[in-house]
């Protein structure tokens, strides 16, 4: 991997589940870092509380391992304070979508320079596989056990519409992709906010009837459309199936960034 | 050049298995020491990178490195064979 020197080799094998893809964004993400050329003394981590969470411990630079909800906040104290800093902020969908929602959505409309870069396993992996807020309608988790009544938040919808200057979704199985997008977030001026879906196999997959993790990376491998193609099936009337994942680069524009050293 | 699945990182997740063009990864089938089934490779030398790595200068597909949560998965370099001329002690 080309980002293999941002490693902590002495922290490694990692304390992750068999399967889980957050070592694969791990990957991706320090690729696009290395691919970018930043320098380690410059660069920061952010996370706050999580599965996701754990990985900045694996990267050999500044981390913080902040409270619950609140890695966007210290991020935003981080690069304020010091502009010339490069921030990036791994976050999982409990942290950044329960309870950091408001961080979240002030942190697009205020444009900050930073990379935010969200696992979605779409469940609390690490408490015990709690429904989160973008567990999808009819999933079963340990308190949604007759399967979620409640619709489920779509991320990059949100970031959207709160104004963040560059919003994509991709999955843990299209690495290469996500590398690319990864790197035009880290090279966007203002929030860059990447989702992707991962795979749970201890806690979603095992009772959503994914039997193994290559289960439900089948699953999610058949079940996304690219944005383009979506649109298009929409101009032309059909109606996509309910359970569609809409990958790629959902928005790219230039609004006024905060953070940036002029 | 020669793929190696490091035994200590590898968790058994079978992932390699699913995204490899050549289908060099197996599952395994041999538990070992921790209990994990690690995939076999069968015939690596078939993987482009270990043909082509040194030629091009940069990594060619390397979908598994990538995918590979438990970054267990690496190419390292292999010396040419020389016969070594066995000194006999007096």
């Amino acid at each position: 991997m080309s980002g293999d020197d941002w490693l902590r080799k002495d922290r490694l094998p990692h304390i992750w589940c068999a399967g889980c893809g957050n070592g694969t964004v791990v990957n991706c993400t320090l690729a696009a870092v290395d691919e970018i050329g930043w320098q380690r003394a410059n660069t920061v981590f952010v996370s706050g509380i999580g599965c996701s969470s754990r990985a900045p411990g694996y990267v050999l630079t500044d981390s913080l391992h902040t409270t619950h909800g609140r890695a966007i906040a210290f991020a935003t104290g981080v690069k304020l304070a010091d502009p010339s800093l490069n921030v990036v902020v791994i976050t999982g969908d409990g942290d950044l979508a329960a309870i950091g929602g408001n961080h979240f959505i002030h942190a697009c409309r205020r444009n900050i320079d930073l990379t935010v870069i969200c696992m979605n396993n779409q469940i609390y992996g690490m408490t015990g596989g709690q429904g989160s807020p973008t567990t999808p309608m009819g999933k079963l988790s340990t308190t949604t056990p007759f399967g979620s009544v409640e619709p489920a938040f779509d991320l990059t919808e949100l970031a959207k519409a709160a104004g963040a200057n560059y919003v994509a979704r991709w999955t843990g199985f299209h690495v290469k992709e996500l590398t690319k997008a990864i790197f035009s977030g880290l090279s966007t001026k203002g929030l860059a906010f990447i989702e992707v879906l991962v795979q749970c196999p201890t806690n979603y997959g095992r009772r959503n009837k994914y039997r193994s993790v290559t289960d439900q990376i089948d699953y999610m491998k058949t079940h996304s459309v690219l944005k383009q193609k979506a649109d298009r099936l929409r101009e032309e009337g059909n109606e996509l199936p309910e359970d569609t994942i809409i990958l790629g680069e959902i928005v790219k524009r230039s609004l006024p960034a905060m953070g940036v050293r002029k | 050049m020669r793929l190696v699945i490091d035994e200590v990182r590898c968790k058994g997740c079978n992932l390699c298995t699913l995204v490899c063009p050549y289908r060099i990864f197996k599952p395994g089938t041999i538990a070992n020491r921790k209990g994990i089934l690690v995939p076999v490779t069968d015939r690596p030398e078939r993987c482009t990178n270990c043909r082509l790595q040194k030629i091009y200068g940069r990594t060619l597909c390397g979908m598994c490195q990538m995918i590979c949560p438990d970054q267990a998965i690496n190419w390292v370099n292999e010396e040419v064979y020389e016969p070594h001329r066995v000194v006999v002690e007096d």
